[in-house]
C-alpha cells in the first residue's frame, strides 16, 4: 500500500532526528497532512502499526493535522475550499484559481518523553 | 514531556538520497533508468530483449522490484544481465532508499547502464524519486490510449513512453495519433517510441535511445 511506503520515509527521519536530540522515548507524532495531498488521514492511520512495529515509533501515538484545500478564485477573489466547492469557485462558478493551501504533507514534530 | 519541532517534507530525506545516489553513478559513468509501467505492459520481455540487443556492446545491471519472487531476475540473469531481487514486501513503488539497498547488492562497478524494474504500478512511482537518471514507462496497446487521461502524473514526469505490443494494434482500438497528442499536452518534452518486444519491431529506436542517453551521461 501507498500509505506504507510513505510512512517508512517518515520513521527513517525521525528515528535520525531523535538520535540526534538524544531522545529515547516517544509519546507521539504530529504529521500535517493537506486535503490535496495524495495520502489519506484514514490510510495512514490504519497502516502506523505496522511501519512502526520494532522502531523508535513503536508505542506513540499518530496524530494528523489536516490543513484544508484552499484555493483563490482568480476571477473574482474570493477564497473557498475546493474540496467543499468540487473545484468550482461558488461565488462565479469557474474554475480557475491560484491554490491558497493543502497541498502539504510535512512531519511536524514529536512530543519526547 | 518536550516538543521537537521537524517541520520537514516527508520526501526531504528521500529526495537528498536521490540526489546523492545520482551524483554517484554520475561519477562512475553509469547510467540508471527507472522503469516503471503496470503489470504485464512488459517490462520483463523489454528487458529480455534490450540484453539481447546491446550484447557485447554495454555491461548492463538491473535490479528487479516489480514482484516479490525472483522469477523476473532469474529471467533477465539468464539473458546475461548482472542481477538482483528486491524484497519490496507489497509495497507500491521503490523509493530511493530502496534503489540504495539495490546498487549496494549489484555492485554497479563496471557497468555502463542499470534498469531499475519498478513495481507494476502507475500512481505511485510517479510520485517519488529513485535516483535514477532517466524515468521510462511502458504502456502497452491494450491497456488503451486514455491513460494519460487517467493517470496524468506519470506522463508528466517521465522522459520518454514506450508504447508496447504495436503487434496487438489490429486487435485494439489503440489510435496512436490521439495517444500522442494527449501525452504532449501533459509532456512536451517527453518522447514516444511505438514498438513490440515479441516481434521486435521499433526495439533498433529504443536501443538508440538508449546508447544516446549513456554517452551524454558519461560526458561530464
Ligand atoms: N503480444 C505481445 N505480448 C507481449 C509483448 N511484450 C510482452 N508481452 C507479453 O505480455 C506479458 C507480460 O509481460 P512481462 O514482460 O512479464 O510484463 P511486466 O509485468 O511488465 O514485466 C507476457 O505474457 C509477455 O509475453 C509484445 O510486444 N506483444
Ligand atoms: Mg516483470
Ligand atoms: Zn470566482
Amino acid at each position: 500500500m501507498h500509505e506504507l511506503g510513505i510512512l517508512f520515509n517518515v520513521v527513517r527521519t525521525v528515528e535520525d532526528i531523535a538520535r540526534q536530540n538524544q531522545v529515547t522515548r516517544i509519546a507521539a507524532l504530529v504529521l500535517q497532512v493537506g486535503e490535496l495531498s495524495p495520502v489519506v488521514p484514514h490510510y495512514l492511520q490504519a497502516c502506523y502499526p505496522a511501519a512502526v512495529d520494532g522502531t523508535l515509533l513503536e508505542g506513540a501515538e499518530l496524530k494528523i493535522e489536516v490543513t484544508p484545500g484552499n484555493a483563490l478564485c482568480e476571477p473574482c477573489q474570493k477564497v473557498f475550499n475546493l474540496r467543499a466547492s468540487r473545484g468550482k469557485c461558488p461565488r462565479c462558478g469557474r474554475s480557475q484559481y491560484e491554490i491558497l493551501s493543502g497541498q502539504e504533507f510535512l512531519i511536524k514534530e514529536i512530543l519526547a518523553c | 514531556m518536550k516538543v521537537i519541532e521537524i517541520k520537514q517534507q516527508v520526501y526531504q530525506q528521500n529526495d537528498r538520497i536521490a540526489s546523492e545516489l545520482r551524483a554517484e553513478m554520475k561519477q562512475r559513468g553509469t547510467l540508471l533508468i527507472n522503469l516503471m509501467s503496470s503489470p504485464g505492459a512488459g517490462k520483463t520481455t523489454t528487458l529480455v530483449r534490450t540484453l539481447e540487443a546491446l550484447r557485447g556492446e554495454m555491461r548492463i545491471g538491473i535490479i528487479e522490484a516489480d514482484i516479490d519472487s525472483d522469477v523476473d531476475a532469474l529471467t533477465v540473469a539468464r539473458a546475461g544481465a548482472q542481477a538482483v531481487q528486491l524484497h519490496t514486501g507489497g509495497m507500491c513503488h521503490l523509493d530511493a532508499f530502496m534503489t540504495r539497498e539495490g546498487l549496494k547488492a549489484l555492485n554497479p562497478a563496471g557497468l555502463d547502464l542499470i534498469f531499475l524494474e519498478n513495481i507494476g504500478n502507475l500512481l505511485c512511482p510517479a510520485e517519488v524519486d529513485t535516483g535514477a537518471a532517466r524515468n521510462v514507462m511502458i504502456l502497452s496497446v491494450p491497456e488503451g490510449d486514455d491513460k494519460p487521461l487517467k493517470y496524468p502524473q506519470i506522463f508528466r514526469v517521465v522522459d520518454l513512453v514506450l508504447v508496447n505490443k504495436i503487434d496487438a494494434l489490429p486487435f485494439f482500438d489503440f489510435d496512436l495519433t490521439v495517444f500522442r497528442q494527449r501525452v504532449s499536452a501533459l509532456n512536451p518534452s517527453a518522447q514516444i517510441l511505438p514498438y513490440s518486444a515479441r516481434t521486435g519491431e521499433g526495439l533498433g529506436a529504443w536501443t538508440d535511445w538508449i546508447r544516446a542517453a549513456a554517452a551524454q551521461w558519461k560526458r561530464a
